[in-house]
This record gives C-alpha cells, structure tokens and sequence, in this order.
C-alpha cells in the first residue's frame, strides 16, 4: 500500500515537472550533442589532423596509420576515461532544476489550492514530502545520469569517427577500455554521496516552501543571506572595536552554504577543503579516485550533521503541511 | 448507529476573532446535512476542522476518530470537495484518475470512467483547458467513485450555471447517495439543494442556531398569508418574520420555539389566512436578519 502510494506520488511529480525534469535536460543534452558533435564533425571533415603532432616537444610524424600505436591508445584512454565530462552542463542545470522544483513543490500546491485535492485522498503528508524529496534526490539526478551519459556516448562515438575518417582509428581501442564502461557507473556511485551532501539544501528548501505565505526564493535564500551580513557587519564593528573576529561568523558561512549550495554536484570538495588533483596524467583522468575521493568526504562528521540536520528540517517540512492554511 | 459527526464545546480562534464559538452537534448516518449561514459564519471553518485541516479546540469525533491525531485513518473513509475548483491545472483526465486509483483503495475505476464518459470529458484533456463547470464534473467523478462513509461538499457548484448545478445533486443522488452514507453540503443556493436535504444546520456567528430535520422544520416553522383584517391578531402572535407580497402580509411562525410564552397552534394560524410551509431560504433570512447590520 505505502510504496503503491509512493510510487504514485513520484509520479505525480514527474507529471507536475517534467519539463523541468525531463524535457529541459533532454533538450540541453541534445543541443550538446547537436553543437559539439557538430563542431567536431565539421572542424575535423574541413581541417584534416596536421600530418605533425608535437607532443612534449617531440615532432611526430603521425598522419594516419604513422601515429603510432602508443599514442592511439593514450587517446583512447584519455577519451573514454573523460568523455562524460562532455555532459557537465547538463549537471549545472540540475542544480537549478532541483533548487527551483524544491523551492515550489510545497509552495505551488498551496498557492493553486490543490493542496486541499491531494489532501482529500488518503494519502499522508510524511509521503508527500518524502516523494518530493526522492525526486529532488533520486529522479532528478538519475534523469540527468541517464541523460548525460547517452548525450556523452554519442558525442564520443561521433569524435571517433570524425577521427577514423582521417585515418586514425580509436574506435577499437575506445570500444576495448574498460573505462567506457565503468565511467557511468562511477557517476552512478556517487549520487549516495550527492544525497548526502545535497540533503541540507533540500531539507531547507522544502521547509520554506512549506512555511512560506509569499515569495519563497526571497526566504530562502535572502533570510540566509541576510543573516550572514549582519553576522559579517558585528564582527567587522567587534574588529575594529575589541581587535578580535566574532568567532560565529566562519561557523555561520558554513551554514550559510550548506543551505545553499548544497545541491550542487561535486560541492562536497569545496567544503572539505578543495578539489583533489585532477590533473590527467598519461592514463587519462583518473575517474576512480573521483569516487574515492568523494567517499572519504564522508567519514567527517559535517556531511552527517548536515544530512541529520536536512532530514529533521523534511520532517519540519510535513509537520507544516498538516496544518498550514492555503490561504 | 453512533454519530458520524459529533462535536461537543468545538472551537477555532483565528488571533483574536473567533470563527467557530464552542458548538455542539451530532450528526447520524445516512443524513444529508445542509450546514447553512451567512458568509463568515463558520461553516468552512467547522468543515475544515471536521476534515484535520486546521488545528481546534474542543472535542471532535468523526468515524470515531479524532481529526487531529488520526487523519490519516480518517481520510480512508471521508472524501471532501472544497469551496473552489482546485483541481491543479497540469492535470490530465486520465491521470487523474490513475492517480486516485493508485492511492484510494476505495476508488471504483469503472464507475468513475463510465461517469466521465457521460461527459464532454476526453482523456487526454488537461484542467487548464476545462471550463470551470468541466473541472467540477472532473472532481465530482473522482469522488463519487471513491465509497466514502462521509462525503463533506464545501460550496460544491460555486461558479456554476444552473445546468451543471441541478445535473450535479441528481448525479449525487442517484448514484451516490445511500443509507450507509452521510453527506455534508454547505452552500448559498439554498434553494437548490433544499428537496435533498434530511437535516438542517443554520450556524450564525460561530453558533449553531438552528439545527433540526426537515420533518421537524416542517412541522415547527409555518407561513401565514394573513388577510388584511386579522393583520394585528397576527402581530401579536408574535411572528419571527413578516414581509408584504402583492399587498399582502406574510408572516412566518414559530409553533414549537422552546421556552416560547405563546403556544401557537396550526388550527390558530389557519384562522388567520393561508397556511404554508415555509422555504427553506425565507427560514434562513429570518433567522439571520440584521447578521450584516
């Protein structure tokens, strides 16, 4: 009964949002595809490879079958190790898509009155919120994996023959990596440590739209930011007064952008303290260690204070639902 | 049978007004209850309360459960439309119903799509683009294959022409309504509703003023067409209500009012001139005169 319930209830949101959902990224992943592949496709069909491919200062000789076989397969490495890279923006506009969805998905049912339709079905508000959590969560971020993942295939194969057609073949040796096909389930493992992180932002986001009467993005992220000026503005005047910062205000950035930027894929390295080299080396991007690096994130105790704090403000969020007037 | 809905010292401050002011009320199975007043009164209000939608004080029991604590039970077995078409615009017809389907474990499919099928109604057809009186054929679709004990209609037809208002209460009747079901109507078209309702509420001022059923109405309240002659025999009979109509006085009676110093009797108001029934509306603007003075 509950995860028929449940089942229904996401899929209402998806019926509710799927352009934002489904049909934004589809489209950005097809343009990606279009621009990109395009450019490609063009560039390399009117300007042929240069017969001389300096690399590290030595002039090779490569046109054709006279790239050697090292380098051919260096490319392939670094193509199917980093071609999910092609897919980043569609990353950028699920940050924004699932700000915007969890900002309105309390707020708009209030505001068109529906609340009062769903609300007449037996259906609680701990698995409504829930539902619209799992979708901000779990939907959303699978729909653009899926999404970026085709999108970043396509324009790898499309590169690959653009490449073949001037004679060098990478398609094998793409085709033989093992990386083509772990890349997207590395990008798959990292979304429990996305949830994690982004649970603070969905939390809060939820919570005013729950609770706010009016003009949800103005609570949710002015109050916050508001907040941290004044915070900023005391210990500037406490400086220039006592000589010592107000110890609350590093503590009260933290906070601040937890609640903002958590939905932000990858934000996990910039709160732990900076990226980990990402430099590619002669294999490529080294995706692997993204994943291990992402994991470790998690043995501090922030990501867990943060997601507790993320899941008490869902529950803040249902216990508003119950009574919360439409108006 | 115990009561479906039983309200006992039931009240609902909003700040400093107060909406609802410590009612009492019971109301058995298989009525068809107009709850009736004037807008502000209450009526919403108590529904809302009724349904755990808003917080009160007071003691409350509908189905037996208390719709603070177990709203969730409760919703198993009520079904309500409120007072404005909230249907979300994104909605299609046929998701609608999957949904309800999906969630309501009371919802008869087939009887909610043979309902639409008598409508103008296509599957595919999104809220955005019904007409309001499509939407409430929508909603009403949806909940009248849901087999709800109680069923609470706020302001059902509010914005309707008189079509679909009338089409609404046959439907309701005819293939809803029956001895295991109670249902609950508030609404300002008193006269529409008044020949299928078993019971009345009047509720003024966050109280129960009049709650009786029509029987009891019936016999209670008479209207006197009184001729010119016995106009001051009549006065001073006391009548609750008297206005002219074609030069004429009628008065509306109160034959049963508790605590009345006059026993009026049918047989002394026919001696003054015709004697009817009254509508309910003429009922209900007597017993709310001088509510917006």
């Amino acid at each position: 009964m509950n995860t028929m319930s449940m089942k229904w209830l996401i899929r209402r949101e998806f019926w509710e949002y799927k352009g934002a959902m489904f049909w934004a990224p589809l489209a950005v992943a097809a343009a990606l595809v279009l621009l990109i592949g395009g450019t490609m496709a063009y560039g390399l069909a009117m300007h042929p490879m240069p017969s001389h491919v300096t690399i590290n200062g030595h002039a090779m000789n490569g046109y054709g079958g006279g790239m050697t076989l090292e380098l051919r397969s260096r490319v392939a490495q670094i193509a199917s190790s980093m071609y999910l890279g092609a897919a980043l923006p569609l990353f950028g506009l699920l940050t924004a898509v699932v700000f915007s969805y969890c900002l309105g998905a309390l707020y708009d049912e209030r505001r068109d009155r529906s609340i009062l339709f769903w609300k007449s079905l037996p259906v609680s508000d701990g698995m409504t919120v829930l539902s619209k959590a799992a979708m901000a969560l779990l939907v959303a971020p699978l729909i653009t994996i899926a999404l970026g993942t085709a999108a970043s295939l396509l324009l790898l194969l499309i590169g690959c023959v653009a490449i073949g057609f001037n004679g060098v073949n990478v398609l094998g040796p793409v085709l033989a990596s093992p990386d083509l096909y772990l890349s997207p389930l590395r990008l798959l493992a990292l979304l429990p440590v996305y949830i994690v992180w982004a649970l603070p932002t969905v939390g809060w986001l939820l919570l005013v739209s729950s609770w706010a009467r009016s003009k949800p993005f103005m609570w949710a992220v002015g109050a916050p930011l508001v907040a941290l000026l004044v915070v900023k503005w005391v210990s500037v005047a406490m400086e220039n007064f006592s000589g010592t910062q107000l110890d609350l205000l590093p503590w009260m950035q933290d906070v601040v952008a937890r609640l903002l930027t958590g939905v932000v894929p990858g934000i996990w390295f910039a709160y732990t303290g900076g990226t980990p080299s990402m430099r590619p080396d002669e294999h490529g991007l080294d995706v692997s260690s993204l994943v291990s690096h992402s994991y470790a994130t998690l043995s501090g105790a922030d990501a867990w204070i943060g997601a507790l704090l993320g899941a008490a403000m869902l529950y803040g969020a249902m216990r508003l639902r119950r009574y919360r007037d439409e108006g | 049978m115990s009561a479906v809905i039983a309200a006992r010292n039931l009240s609902k401050r909003y700040g400093k007004r107060t909406a609802v002011d410590g009612i009492d009320f019971s109301i058995p199975a298989g009525r068809i209850v107009g709850l009736i007043g004037p807008n502000g009164s209450g009526k919403t209000t108590t529904l809302k309360a009724a349904l755990g939608l808003i917080p009160f004080d007071g003691e409350l029991s509908v189905l037996g459960y208390d719709p603070r604590t177990q709203r969730d039970d409760l919703m198993q077995e009520v079904c309500f439309i409120a007072d404005v078409a909230i249907l979300p615009r994104w909605l299609r017809v046929k998701d609608a119903v999957d949904f309800v389907a999906g969630v309501h474990p009371r919802f008869n499919r087939e009887k909610a799509e043979r309902y639409i099928a008598n409508t103008s109604l296509k599957p595919s057809m999104k809220v955005k683009e019904m007409s309001k009186g499509m939407i409430v054929q929508l909603h009403l679709a949806l909940v009248m294959a849901i087999d709800a004990k109680l069923l609470v209609l706020d302001e059902p037809t509010l914005g309707l022409d008189i079509i679909y208002r009338k089409q609404f209460y046959q439907n309701l009747l005819e293939d809803y309504f029956d001895e295991h079901k109670t249902i609950v109507i508030t609404t300002h078209q008193v006269e529409e509703v008044e020949h299928i309702l078993t019971d009345l509420m009047f509720i003024r001022e966050g109280r129960i003023v009049l709650a009786a059923s029509m029987e009891e109405i019936g016999e209670r309240y008479i209207e006197v067409m009184v001729s010119h002659d016995k106009v001051s025999a009549a006065n001073a009979l006391q009548p609750i209500d008297r206005r002219t109509v074609f030069g004429k006085s009628v008065m509306l009676f109160d034959a049963g009012a508790a605590g009345a110093s006059n026993g009026i009797s049918r047989q002394q108001l026919a001696a003054l001139g015709e004697v009817r029934n009254p509508s309910v509306a003429d009922l209900f603007v007597a017993t709310m005169k001088g509510t917006y003075a």
